[in-house]
């Protein structure tokens, strides 16, 4: 954008928003030009902060008119890149816009503003003994309105599902500035499901300035309980005995030996180095449920071999057994100077086979992948190991992550589960969906984005015949973890 | 109108002569009134693509059948030539017990799929009406669902896969064989409920459940839809876990208690409400639920086990069952405070307008379905309370969709009720889908 233009643009937008919504200086922008995925950077021209739904109208109506490219973001925690402004233009921060609009417990419901923190929600009904049962692991920074737009999971899905089945009503700025709303308190509202099909569209449908959602009662009785097993076989065979009993946990979590010593070497959570691999187990329910089935679930340990059970007495023990788990991704820095994090999934009952044969993939590379992964609902977040100084080694590790993402299709899976499409992972789509089935996701953006100006060159390969498998260069890969997340006090997924 | 002769030819080539009726055999599959000249039963979803292709270069409308159970719901169409029949895909395509998932041809009825999945002590968490006839692509078409909805939630939170043919022939997956999954954009949302407008599902990829241990169901009688009302929201706001909350009105109730061999005192409000769990935490809720009906005023309280369980809740789903008239069925949707208001007028409303009418209510969802005789009366009168009843819910910040209805009644007034400004975008999908719109014509809103 040539500066005249810019600071034309920028004038209008503060008569919009005010003096102080308005970034226009590099420095402050460059705050912006990422999101969690730290390695691909992409600069606003202008950043405008709304504090209201007329502003972000209005903003959006500018920018159409000017034929500016804008893109949402919300806390700026995705995974994939889907907050970036890859073609300049204008980008919206929604942090502004972080009100609680209405709590309705005896309607069990709540409407948020999009820019409201994940886990504020929860913080406000607390009292009232509900909560919002989706918690994505940056829950105390994520927004809802960026949960919406990637339909973020959480470490609880396996029982209560992700965002999509907890979001009943919508309302959206257009990418020509028309304000619709979907949905609402009341369920099934007549028509095509647009709920449904805004969540998870990755900010290419519009900007949701407010959300309706579900809040559900506390459950009477938590129980966490964790195995210690030899191996990650006897693991991986828990779970399928888990399911197969009938039980469905509230979560299934599990670390492998690599990812145990990693977290030892920093934060000493007092997980046994030794060990194949640990299984965490969380129960919720009513207590006499959550009481029966206890038993149960360490038989079933116990038949697999597991080595120790450690059973959570209280709050603070259930933190502890937790605070391991939290700390895995960050820990990898304790033991690598580089790490390649991957948000794939397979069929459950495919568990031991991918992991084997990231196993033997791993040793092929000569490079080590940690992985932790939602056990329960097959989500792995296999971790390669790398050191990126070494420029071979980086290009084994990008090679590897293909392969690995390759084998969880061919198995039946997909390539992420919660972290979105966003810029990373673009050019894999043709993995799982043939052309005919992008077109189809194609016609539907052109319903709600026809001009393309909504959040541009997310999601959709950016060549039709180019499927690059672990392509895309150096910047790929690097990532720093937060200290918060060193000390296992918040973790990324 | 496209020539009835022409159509037949072409699906004839593509199904072979088996596989078509025409004239009199096809005009049982009319559409509110309107026969095909041609009915089509593909054995493929190739087939399926064929025909669609052969239908769009024809400009023949086209209607999917499934069980038939649903033909009822949506606008009177503008036009129908060719009644496509999913009636032969009706194979289990997988199921993997232990991933939870299964995957179902769209013509399976879903007994046959409860039946399929039982051995393995799994279940697909779906209840709607004619469990019996009712197929998955019906289902999923119609978005219908049960009282199990409370626990389990609808198609729009099982289904994690489909499989569509569109409107050009193009067939198309969505999603993944994989319970958790946001590669891309949610299509399968964009196929429930769409009533065959978008394309016509052939497959679908579900998330099961395993069978319950233990169910139980306490029926309790109260003397006014207000006061069940108070015990309602007393269980849903507790850490109480039902699988499913009906609040039926007194005739209602009493048409549920017979089946299931209770007494029932006349004028008395039911509340129904099943428990899933473990037998030891099926039966501490259940006394839970029971000292909360007492507290709001409960004249009876019965539990119900095995048989008379079962005979409760089969009563409830298929409302009013097959003896009785239904040839009226509204579907309210409110917020949960504002059930035991919607369901007292509008039963009220219907017997002012002498409409015999029960209201048989998913409280713990705010869906209100009120079944009324409207036989008898005029059309206009019919058409009159649909508008008020819808007036209601509106009032209380909801919507109504007329399920089944006289066609006279049908033509008095919009089934669907309004959009709003989502309509433009609705169109738009229509348009991109489905350009030369030969999908079920006028059916859906808006006349989409």
């Amino acid at each position: 954008m040539e500066r005249q233009r810019k600071a034309r643009l920028a004038a209008a937008l503060r008569a919009i928003v005010g003096q102080d919504g308005v970034i226009t200086e590099e420095d402050e922008l460059r705050v912006y030009e990422c999101d969690g995925l730290t390695i691909f950077k992409a600069l606003p021209e202008l950043v405008v902060l709304p504090r209201t739904a007329e502003q972000v109208e209005a903003a959006v109506r500018l920018c159409y008119r000017e034929r500016v490219p804008v893109v949402p973001r919300g806390a700026g925690t995705g995974l994939s890149g889907g907050a970036l402004a890859l073609e300049g233009g204008v980008l919206i921060g929604l942090n502004r816009m972080s009100h609680i609009l209405e709590v309705d417990v005896p309607n069990h419901r709540a409407v948020v503003q999009a820019g409201m923190v994940n886990v504020w929600l929860t913080n406000k009904i607390a009292g009232d003994n509900f909560y919002y049962a989706p918690d994505p692991a940056s829950q105390t920074a994520c927004t809802i309105g960026g949960n919406v737009a990637e339909n973020a999971g959480g470490v609880h899905t396996l029982k209560y599902g992700v965002t999509t089945n907890h979001v009943l009503g919508l309302e959206i700025v257009l990418p020509d500035g028309e304000v619709v709303e979907f949905g609402g308190k009341a369920l099934d509202p007549p028509g095509y499901d647009l709920t449904g099909v805004f969540v998870g569209s990755e900010g290419t449908f519009g900007i949701c300035t407010a959300v309706t959602l579900r809040i559900l009662p506390k459950p009477e009785a938590v129980k966490t309980l964790m195995g210690v097993f030899e191996t990650i076989d006897d693991a991986s065979n828990t779970v399928s005995a888990i399911v197969a009993a009938g039980i469905i946990p509230a979560c299934l979590e599990m670390m492998d030996s690599l990812s145990i010593q990693a977290v030892e070497q920093g934060i000493r959570a007092g997980l046994p180095t030794d060990a194949g691999a640990v299984l965490l187990v969380e129960l919720d329910g009513p207590r006499a449920e959550v009481e029966a089935l206890l038993p149960p679930i360490s038989r079933l340990m116990r038949q697999n071999k597991v080595r120790e059970i450690r059973i959570a007495k209280d709050e603070a023990e259930r933190l502890l057994l937790w605070k391991g788990r939290k700390a895995a991704f960050a820990a990898m820095g304790q033991i690598s100077p580089d790490c390649y994090l991957q948000d794939a999934v397979i069929p459950r009952t495919r568990l031991p086979q991918i992991l084997h044969e990231i196993a033997v993939l791993s040793r092929e590379y000569g490079l080590r992948v940690a992985n932790v992964f939602h056990a329960g609902d097959g989500n792995l977040h296999p971790m390669i190991l790398y050191d990126g100084r070494n420029e071979a080694e980086l290009h084994r590790a990008e090679e590897l992550g293909g392969k690995i993402m390759q084998r969880c299709i061919e198995l039946g899976g997909s390539i992420t589960g919660e972290h979105g499409v966003g810029r990373e992972k673009r050019d894999y789509m043709p993995l799982m969906y043939t052309e005919a089935d992008l077109e189809a996701m194609r016609k539907v953006r052109q319903v709600f984005n026809p001009d393309g100006l909504m959040n541009p060159g997310k999601i959709f390969p950016t060549s039709k015949s180019c499927v690059e498998v672990g392509a895309g260069g150096r910047d790929r890969i690097g990532y720093r973890p937060h200290r918060l997340e060193v000390m296992g006090l918040a973790q990324r997924f | 109108m496209v020539d009835p002769a022409v159509l037949a030819k072409r699906a004839r080539d593509i199904v072979g002569s088996d596989h078509i009726q025409t004239g009199a055999a096809a005009a049982a599959f009319a559409v509110d009134g309107i026969a095909p000249g041609v009915l089509a039963s593909p054995g493929s979803e190739e087939d399926v693509s064929r025909l669609l292709a052969a239908a769009e270069e024809l400009e023949a409308a086209v209607a999917p059948w499934g069980g038939g159970t649903k033909m009822g719901l949506g606008a009177p169409p503008r036009r129908l030539d060719l009644v496509l029949s999913l009636a032969r895909l009706n194979r289990v395509v997988d199921h993997e017990p232990a991933d939870l998932t299964a995957t179902f041809q769209a013509g399976m009825p879903l007994a046959a799929v409860q039946a399929h999945l039982k051995p393995k002590a799994q279940f697909l968490a779906l209840d709607p009406p004619f469990g019996a006839r009712a197929t998955i692509g019906g289902i999923l078409a119609a978005n219908a669902s049960g009282p199990s909805r409370l626990g389990y939630g609808t198609a729009r939170d099982l289904v994690i896969a489909v499989r569509v043919v569109h409107a050009d022939g193009t067939v198309t997956k969505g999603g993944a064989k994989v319970v958790k999954n946001v590669t891309g954009y949610d299509m399968n949302k964009l196929y429930i409920g769409s009533l065959g407008t978008l394309g016509i599902l052939t497959e679908a990829t579900f998330r099961l459940y395993p069978l319950p241990v233990a169910e139980e169901t306490s029926l309790c009688a109260f003397p006014t839809l207000e006061a069940a009302g108070t015990a309602v929201a007393e269980i849903l706001g507790s850490s109480l876990v039902p699988r499913a909350v009906e609040l039926l009105s007194a005739g209602a109730a009493e048409m549920v208690a017979a089946p299931a061999g209770l007494p029932w005192a006349g004028g008395q409000v039911g509340l129904a409400v099943m428990i899933v769990s473990v037998p030891e935490a099926v039966r501490a809720q259940l006394n839970d639920v029971a000292k909360f009906c007492r507290g709001a005023g409960s004249t009876a309280d019965h539990v119900m086990t095995g048989a008379a369980h079962t005979a409760c809740w089969e009563a409830i789903r298929e409302f009013p069952g097959p003896s009785a008239p239904r040839s009226l069925v509204l579907k309210g949707s409110v917020p949960l405070t504002r059930v035991p208001e919607l369901m007292s007028r509008g039963v009220g409303l219907a017997g002012q307008r002498h409409l015999p009418c029960q209201a048989v209510a998913e409280a713990g969802s705010g869906i209100v379905r009120l079944y009324a005789d409207a036989l008898p009366a005029p059309p206009e009168r019919t058409a009159d309370y649909v508008e008020t009843v819808r007036g209601v819910a509106a009032e209380l910040g909801g919507h109504l969709v007329v399920l089944e209805a006289p066609l006279a009644v049908k033509r008095r007034v919009d089934v669907w009720g309004p959009v709003g400004k989502a309509l433009r975008l609705m169109q738009g999908l229509k348009t991109q889908f489905d350009p030369k719109g030969i999908l079920n014509p006028g059916r859906f809103v808006g006349g989409i």
